[in-house]
């Protein structure tokens, strides 16, 4: 830890040299940038490790989020107890896909970034101005997912408390923000359930309109097909997903019990193909 | 011009006598370790004096509301990067102040061509339990000081010592919860600030009067309605992201108004 430099003008930090509160140019100053340098070898010899699916949906109260626990290495599972849903601030939630590592590094930035704003301006960063430093760290971060890593794609939840309610925004690799009125979905299973979501908002009902005990259900429902349709993602056979409820009560990680009990009526209620003998020919077919 | 070793005596006197005198009409602060938390606790008229630095540690200071400033953005500066870089459990009190702002502040002070630091200041940092939780004392020389249980900095070494004695703990010795831990920072407030006022101790005998000197520790808190009561606490065991918050004043009037229904009773020990 070095020193201050007292013969520099006050205030006598690098904080000086950049905008207030801005923790990004901070760590710039200080010679320790979040932005690598573009990938310049060959990256198909770097195996990256990713995450996989996450899921948020709107509920009455506010907004759930469930993630699988999976995160792979090409079709190497690398670890069956990952943790993709994670809070950035006591508002915020963040689902993440794609590059493990680099998604973890920008989470970690983001936590000390908000922290940092409010701490040194005492005030705290408003919504947007959250989401516009998201974007700034995807934007920053386009070079190397260009070069083929540390490409990654979050879902973010917020807390809205001027209009006191739950917020869901989704992202492209190039920063751009799109709000959700509903319901996101990111990761290497998000594409095969996009359609079964408009299917229960269109037949069903919206899942604004839900209490929280099924709209959790159709979010465990909706992780469950996607692990069936899609190998990268872990199902709930083994290892529960992990879900987190965001409210204007803030942050609540969901226990086990609930989400097994969730999970239970979801297969006690549902219909899963191959599981009677009948739903079967007795012989498959060309035999 | 020679510039000898007398002239370098004489400037560090003059400098300490110039920042004493700002200090003296500083409004103290006092902190505590309690079951709930680490609490931090002063008044003040405008500016606020008590700030959170990082996730496990506070600061507030007596002096130049300029120097509070500076020294407060770099503290959060550098706990913030050894936090993102290394991790937050990295991030300690002994480090940032010992080798980051002592040895800066000493530099000022001891640096005939810049201005010094006028400024006392007070770091607190959260431990898992409350006999876990260090104090450090930060000087305009760049002297630092490590405590436990409670810590204060006040515009005079005479005063800090008359706050002491509101601090103790009583006779089990356990950690106060906040609001015994508050009334004991208020009382500690009341007599730091009338004491700073006193140049000798003749003169505080002359204005005394017959009171005691507790009577009129709690006299003079009763007297201070032009003084907002600030009081800062650091959350030990919530599960939120900020463990940082201020107590409200629903939270803190109670305090004031019972201590000055109460008889007077010095803490026992």
């Amino acid at each position: 830890m070095p020193p201050l430099d007292v013969s520099a003008p006050a205030p006598v930090s690098p904080a000086s040299v950049v905008a207030p509160g801005d923790f990004l140019g901070l760590l710039e100053a200080a010679g320790m940038p979040l932005t690598r340098p573009p990938f310049a070898g060959d990256s198909s010899a770097i195996q990256d490790t990713h995450g996989t699916t996450v899921i948020a949906v709107k509920f009455r109260d506010g907004v759930i989020n469930v993630g699988d626990r999976r995160a792979t290495a090409g079709n190497y599972i690398m670890y069956d107890r990952a943790e993709k849903i994670l809070p950035v601030n006591d508002h915020m939630l963040i689902g993440l896909s794609g590059s493990y590592a680099r998604a973890i590094e920008v989470v970690k930035y983001l936590r000390t970034a908000f922290k940092y704003y409010q701490r040194s301006q005492l005030q705290e960063l408003s919504l947007e101005g959250q989401l516009n430093e998201i974007t700034r760290v995807m934007q920053q971060n386009v070079q190397m997912a260009m070069a083929g890593i540390g490409g990654f794609i979050p879902i973010v939840s917020a807390w809205d408390k001027n209009l006191k309610e739950g917020r869901i925004f989704f992202f492209d690799g190039m920063g751009a923000r799109f709000e959700t009125p509903e319901y996101a979905a990111a990761g290497s299973g998000s594409e095969r359930i996009r359609g079964v979501f408009e299917y229960i908002v269109k037949t069903k009902r919206r899942f604004t309109d839900m209490p929280r005990d099924e709209a959790l259900r159709d979010a465990l429902a909706l992780l469950e097909i996607a692990a069936d349709l899609d190998s990268a993602t872990g199902g709930s056979a083994k290892i529960l997903p992990a879900v987190k409820v965001l409210t204007v009560d803030g942050i609540e990680t969901v226990t086990e019990e609930e989400v097994q009990e969730a999970n239970t009526a979801v297969a006690e209620a549902g219909f899963s193909p191959g599981s009677s003998e009948t739903d079967l020919p007795e012989e498959p077919h060309g035999l | 011009m020679a510039y000898s070793p007398y002239d370098w005596n004489e400037n560090v006197r003059h400098r300490s006598e110039y920042i004493e005198n700002i200090l003296r009409e500083g409004s103290p602060v006092i902190g505590v370790a309690c079951a709930e938390g680490l609490l931090m606790v002063t008044l003040r008229r405008h500016q606020r004096k008590i700030f959170e630095i990082y996730d496990t540690l506070l600061y507030a200071g007596v002096g130049k509301q300029s120097d509070i400033e500076t020294v407060r953005i770099s503290a959060i500066d550098l706990a913030h990067q050894e936090g993102f870089v290394r991790s937050p459990n990295d991030v300690s009190a002994q480090r940032i102040v010992g080798f980051a702002i002592s040895p800066a502040m000493k530099k000022a002070f001891s640096d005939p061509f810049s201005g010094p630091f006028v400024l006392r200041g007070l770091f607190a940092e959260l431990g898992r339990d409350p006999q876990d939780d260090l104090f450090f004392t930060l000087n305009y020389d760049g002297e630092f000081a490590p405590y436990s249980r409670y810590a204060v900095v006040a515009g005079t070494q005479a005063a800090e010592d008359r706050m002491l004695r509101y601090l103790q703990p009583g006779e089990s010795g356990d950690f106060p919860d906040v609001k015994t831990a508050l009334e004991r920072s208020l009382l500690a407030w009341s007599a730091g600030r009338r004491y700073s006022a006193f140049r000798s101790p003749e003169e505080e005998a002359e204005l005394g009067g017959a009171e005691t000197e507790e009577e009129q520790v709690r006299r003079f808190l009763a007297e201070t309605n032009d003084l907002i009561v600030e009081a800062g606490l650091l959350e030990r065991y919530t599960k939120r992201e900020n463990k940082f918050r201020l107590l409200r004043d629903d939270e803190t009037r109670p305090v004031l108004e019972a201590i000055a229904d109460r008889k007077p009773a010095l803490p026992a020990g």
